[in-house]
């Protein structure tokens, strides 16, 4: 599952599945705009048919948070 | 959920978009909303289909300001099209939540004066640029206090909204430059609980979510289409499981599958979307594989063929492959390939057709037929901001050219034929009800163009109103009825001397009739009685308008360097077989 993570988060944010760390953020991610943040996890949503709620969605500062948030879902992303 | 990309697609896309393109575009975006993402869908939208898009985003909510703002960067980017997209959230204000907290009357009032507030935007708008304007109408909100109660309720906030819908669409009813966008019907389609998505609303004031934005950048690229003229004008179909089910060389005349009952019923629903465009004024052409006497039965006398023989400007029916029946057809209907759109059940054919000619809309139909009808409600390449009477003719007057056709072929020699026409030519100088097909034909026609140069409605009133333009067109009759008007010439007054031709250019639909002679004969004259000594005219080469290319020396025209000159000595004589009648 974390392939696809990966995979959406590189389609997005346009960097290479390789640079992925769970650290990134808006800091360090050039096309991590406030409103790409949300595109992002929009996808993420209709990717793992999930849905974020509102406090999740305000909470996300990186990558580390959207994973604890999908592993909250049941989602596994550490594969 | 429509076949859309996501929006993230749209939006890096938009970064690798290079090149020249064919046509050019610039948008001004307005909103009561966040629309982020909608530039970059509406410009890789617009390169799909090569066109450069250049899009003005007004900042948040701020769409008062930049047309009131007589120096507002809206006015300084000089748009074609602007889109304002208002919602009744931010219309309403608190109303939208509490409308019963006011009286009946209060809440007429109320939408009067939002109208008011609207239109008086409109006007300043109309009054300041030449953009065309096209403002979304409000979406109906499902949700009323009074619940099921609600449609007995006198003026009931579900009336308001749709009062204030009905006042902007009547308002504008007649206008040229402003359009009312039907944003509920795209609701009605998609659905309010996917278009609205509370949570994107909270989070960013988003009232058209992600999932969908897509989907209203293919809407407004409707606009897009129609402004520029790239219209598809003409249909060509299959036959055998695309407007009836089976094979009619295998299953016979009472084999295929063609009537009231199911599946029978999907294909006759497919005919009957096709002639409601037709009638409107979408060709049909037929190019089948197949042989002829076995399909012709089927088209005059199957009890349930919705579509008739007089509504195909053309009928390929033979053995040939697709793409030389496409080419005759093409030939035949006398129109450009890339305005067709190819419907056939086959992807082998599909496939074949693309390859050679990329400019035709192929059309993916599935083995299902129950989706033909959608498929063809959701082609968004028909769209115009005008339906004219030719329009609405336009199916009539190909079967009347099939008809002279064969006539053509059965007369010995041209001028025989041309003289048992009884052509007509009215030539007049164009006025407010010749206009809008007047522009029509400017912005569409692009095979005997002299000079493809394209005008909108504003700019040709413009030239009208000029004493240095005369802005003419003409208007053809021959014994099997009225053209319409399908000749358009603007001469430009260089001086008292010269004129030049800025703009030559006929419907390819009476073309090889030597009607262009009479229409030069005409404008010669006209020169000559004003003591011009010469006209002088450019022939601007495209990919398309090679038909027009020998024009200019068949009328007598010399070459002097990169331009063309015609030296009046006298008047000239018109073609013996043309009556004109100058009005």
């Amino acid at each position: 599952m974390s392939e696809k993570l990966y995979q959406i988060i590189s389609k997005v944010m346009k960097i290479d599945i390789a640079d992925i760390t769970d650290e990134l953020g808006p800091e360090t991610i050039e096309n991590w705009t406030s409103f790409n943040g949300y595109v992002l996890l929009n996808e993420l949503e209709t990717g793992f048919m999930v849905k974020f709620t509102i406090n999740e969605a305000m909470d996300v500062k990186n990558i580390a948070d959207i994973k604890r948030h999908l592993r909250n879902k049941e989602i596994n992303v550490d594969e | 959920m429509p076949e859309e990309k996501s929006l993230s697609y749209y939006i890096n896309k938009s970064k690798e978009i290079t090149g020249v393109m064919d046509r050019k575009i610039r948008i001004g975006l307005l909103s009561s909303f966040t629309i982020n993402g909608l530039k970059e869908i509406l410009q890789v939208k617009s390169s799909e289909r090569n066109i450069s898009c250049i899009v003005y985003e007004a900042p948040y909510n701020q769409y008062s300001q930049e047309i009131l703002n007589q120096e507002s960067n809206l006015y300084k980017f000089l748009p074609d099209i602007t889109f304002l997209i208002i919602d009744a959230r931010s219309i309403f204000g608190e109303i939208f939540r509490f409308p019963y907290s006011i009286s009946n009357s209060d809440r007429e009032q109320f939408v009067e004066e939002k109208i008011n507030e609207i239109k008086n935007l409109i006007d300043k708008f109309v009054e300041k640029t030449n953009s065309k304007l096209v403002i979304s109408k409000l979406s109906i909100p499902t949700f009323s206090p009074n619940g099921i109660f609600e449609s007995k309720m006198e003026y009931s906030f579900q009336n308001m909204v749709e009062d204030f819908n009905h006042k902007l669409t009547k308002n504008y009813l007649i206008s040229e430059n402003v359009f009312a966008y039907d944003f509920e019907k795209f609701v009605t389609k998609n659905g309010e609980d996917h278009i609205f998505d509370y949570s994107q609303f909270f989070f960013g004031d988003l009232k058209i979510s992600m999932e969908y934005l897509p989907a209203f950048g293919q809407e407004l690229m409707k606009y897009v289409i129609a402004y520029l003229g790239i219209t598809k004008k003409c249909i060509v179909l299959d036959l055998d499981n695309t407007l009836w089910g089976g094979i009619i060389g295998e299953d016979g005349f009472n084999g295929i599958k063609l009537g009231p009952e199911p599946p029978g019923n999907a294909f006759m629903e497919f005919q009957r979307v096709l002639l409601s465009l037709h009638q409107r004024g979408i060709i049909l052409a037929i190019n089948s594989k197949n042989n002829f006497e076995d399909a012709i039965k089927v088209i005059k006398e199957h009890p349930h063929m919705v579509l008739k023989e007089e509504h195909f400007a053309s009928m390929r029916i033979n053995w040939k492959d697709k793409v030389t029946n496409m080419k005759e057809l093409i030939q035949e209907i006398n129109i450009g390939s890339d305005s067709l759109v190819f419907i056939d059940d086959d992807p082998i054919n599909r496939e074949f057709v693309k390859s050679i000619f990329p400019e035709i809309l192929v059309v993916d139909i599935s083995n299902d037929s129950s989706t033909y009808t959608s498929i063809i409600e959701n082609i968004i390449d028909f769209s115009v901001l005008k339906i004219t009477d030719e329009d609405k003719n336009r199916g009539k007057m190909y079967f009347k050219q099939k008809i002279i056709t064969e006539l053509e072929e059965s007369t010995p020699d041209l001028q025989t034929f041309l003289s048992q026409l009884d052509l007509k030519i009215s030539i007049k100088e164009v006025d407010e009800f010749t206009l809008p097909r007047v522009s029509q034909l400017i912005l569409k026609t692009n095979q005997f163009n002299l000079t493809t140069k394209r005008y909108q409605e504003t700019d040709i009133e413009k030239m009208i109103q000029d004493a240095n333009f005369i802005v003419g067109c003409a208007q053809v009759e021959d014994k099997f009825g009225d053209n319409g008007i399908t000749g358009v010439f603007i001469i430009k007054k260089e001086n008292e001397k010269e004129w030049v031709l800025d703009t030559f250019l006929m419907s390819c639909r009476i073309m090889g009739r030597d009607i262009e002679k009479g229409i030069m004969a005409y404008i010669v004259n006209t020169a000559y009685e004003h003591k011009v000594k010469k006209i002088k005219a450019d022939f601007l080469p495209t990919q398309k308008n090679k038909p027009i290319e020998n024009f200019l020396p068949n009328c007598d025209f010399e070459k002097e360097e990169n331009s063309w000159t015609y030296a009046i000595k006298s008047k000239i004589k018109f073609p013996e077989y043309l009556k004109i009648q100058v009005d």
